[in-house]
């Protein structure tokens, strides 16, 4: 009966504060929406296995690998203001003189981004999004959420994407000159380009994890954490001390 | 302005030769200072189990079979196996029986053995450089590597050993900064929490697991 009321509301069941283990490994695990979660994570697995992965596959089959290399630049290009305005907000003014470089360079000896010019001069793509950036700005992720198609978020990831899609200012000035089926185009051709990226990596996990939706819970959570590290001292990526410091924080 | 100036001028040149620049670039290993003993000896160690797992990955003349022992060799050699596995089961260990911690181990070495064969099944080609060695705390040194594969960028792969009765074992693998043994002690923690919550229902789910994995070695 509980558990039955605890689904209905989307709620997990806490464990009983005589198992201070079990609280302690509750409070770590921060998935509060649990049931809900993991319903809406089947309904995207069953879209994905219907939709996206058939065409991701049917991607990777039909464009060699030199082009749709082409295609991630170039989208990669086009996240370049997005990214830009977070290395900002985040006060890392040489990550962002690098996005600027990156841009200009790629948009010009790049034809328009198709190709990343950038990375073999030694200045290598990295992300930044406001998400990231609520993090770097102390905003604790608040608890897990699984986002209907998007897929593994938290709290504050979901704001931050939210605010990105309304924020971003190609896509503003697409809106603004009437294209908006290019805002689509864009979206729908990015959805592709990742998931094929990550056909095999996903595959692979599915299939030798014994929970799929915890697996992709721990390393979203850990991506993520390290990515906010990351922000906070202005580098593209920090080596992390691993399982010990990894354990202790939150 | 200068600097922008500097690199925009490079492109110029670069442009022309850019598919050759593009390889030699990702090839240009870092440069690495001087560390201290313990961390060359973790390095030279990491190396040495590199060197060998390549080679199971590189050949084409090898049978499944063959390079799944040929990694069990390696894995039971060059991993901590009771400290990871003590650390994935978490809470759970300390009401774990002697019996059930034992055929834990067991059942955490194959699964650990078939999952890393399957993986590096489409690794060939692939190249390993290492980036530098440091100690972390007490004991543990962290050592620095990059996988260079023929698509996409290069991985960024951590690996952290300590000495155990003087010989080197590894502790943990951080994969982009994501550390495997933290992801599966959270995964196995939500299998033991789903499937009934007792370490015997865990038992069960993993040696499932490895059937299933083994006879996905085999087809």
């Amino acid at each position: 009966m509980v558990a039955a009321t605890a689904l209905l509301v989307g709620c997990a069941t806490p464990p009983p504060a005589s198992d201070p283990d079990a609280v302690a490994e509750y409070k770590q695990t921060n998935d509060p929406l649990e049931p809900m979660n993991r319903a809406i994570f089947s309904f995207n697995n069953e879209a994905d296995s219907l939709f996206l992965r058939p065409i991701a596959q049917a991607y990777r089959a039909a464009v060699p690998q030199f082009g749709r290399d082409r295609i991630a630049d170039f989208l990669d290009n086009l996240d370049a203001p997005l990214v830009f305005a977070n290395d900002v907000l985040q006060g890392n003014a040489g990550l962002a003189g690098k996005t600027l470089e990156r841009f200009a360079l790629n948009s010009s000896f790049g034809v328009f981004g198709i190709m990343d010019v950038a990375k073999p001069m030694g200045i290598p793509p990295h992300d930044s999004d406001f998400g990231q950036t609520l993090g770097v700005w102390g905003i604790d992720s608040g608890p897990y959420l699984v986002l209907p198609l998007f897929g593994p978020s938290n709290i504050r990831d979901g704001i931050g994407l939210a605010a990105e899609t309304y924020g971003d200012p190609l896509g503003i000035y697409l809106t603004n000159e009437h294209m908006k089926w290019l805002i689509w185009t864009r979206f729908g051709v990015e959805a592709v380009s990742q998931r094929e990226a990550y056909l095999d990596f996903l595959d692979d996990l599915q299939r030798t994890s014994l929970d799929y939706y915890a697996t992709l819970r721990s390393l979203y959570r850990q991506r993520r954490d390290g990515m906010i590290d990351a922000g906070k001292h202005g580098v593209e990526s920090i080596p992390s001390a691993g399982r010990a410091n990894a354990d202790t924080s939150h | 302005m200068i600097e922008p100036l500097r690199r925009a001028f490079a492109a110029v040149a670069i442009a022309a030769t850019m598919f050759m620049a593009a390889s030699a670039a990702t090839l240009v290993s870092g440069a690495t200072s001087a560390r201290a003993d313990e961390s060359a000896d973790a390095r030279a160690f990491i190396q040495t189990l590199a060197d060998k797992a390549l080679v199971l990955v590189n050949s084409k003349t090898i049978s499944d079979t063959d390079r799944t022992q040929g990694f069990k060799t390696l894995f039971v050699a060059s991993f901590d196996i009771p400290d990871i596995g003590r650390f994935v089961l978490g809470r759970h260990w300390k009401t774990a029986t002697a019996q059930q911690q034992a055929e834990f181990l067991k059942s955490f070495e194959d699964y650990t053995v078939l999952t890393w064969s399957t993986r590096f099944k489409d690794y060939s080609g692939v190249q390993f450089q290492i980036e530098g060695a440091s100690p972390v705390e007490d004991g543990f040194v962290l050592v620095d590597s990059k996988i260079l594969r023929s698509q996409g960028d290069p991985l960024e792969v951590g690996w952290r050993a300590h000495k155990v009765d003087g010989a080197w074992r590894i502790t943990d693998i951080l994969i982009e900064n994501v550390s495997m043994a933290l992801t599966q002690r959270q995964d196995f923690a939500a299998s033991i929490q789903s499937s009934g919550g007792t370490v015997e229902s865990l038992l069960d789910t993993m040696h499932k697991k490895i059937d299933e994995l083994r006879a996905n070695i085999h087809s």
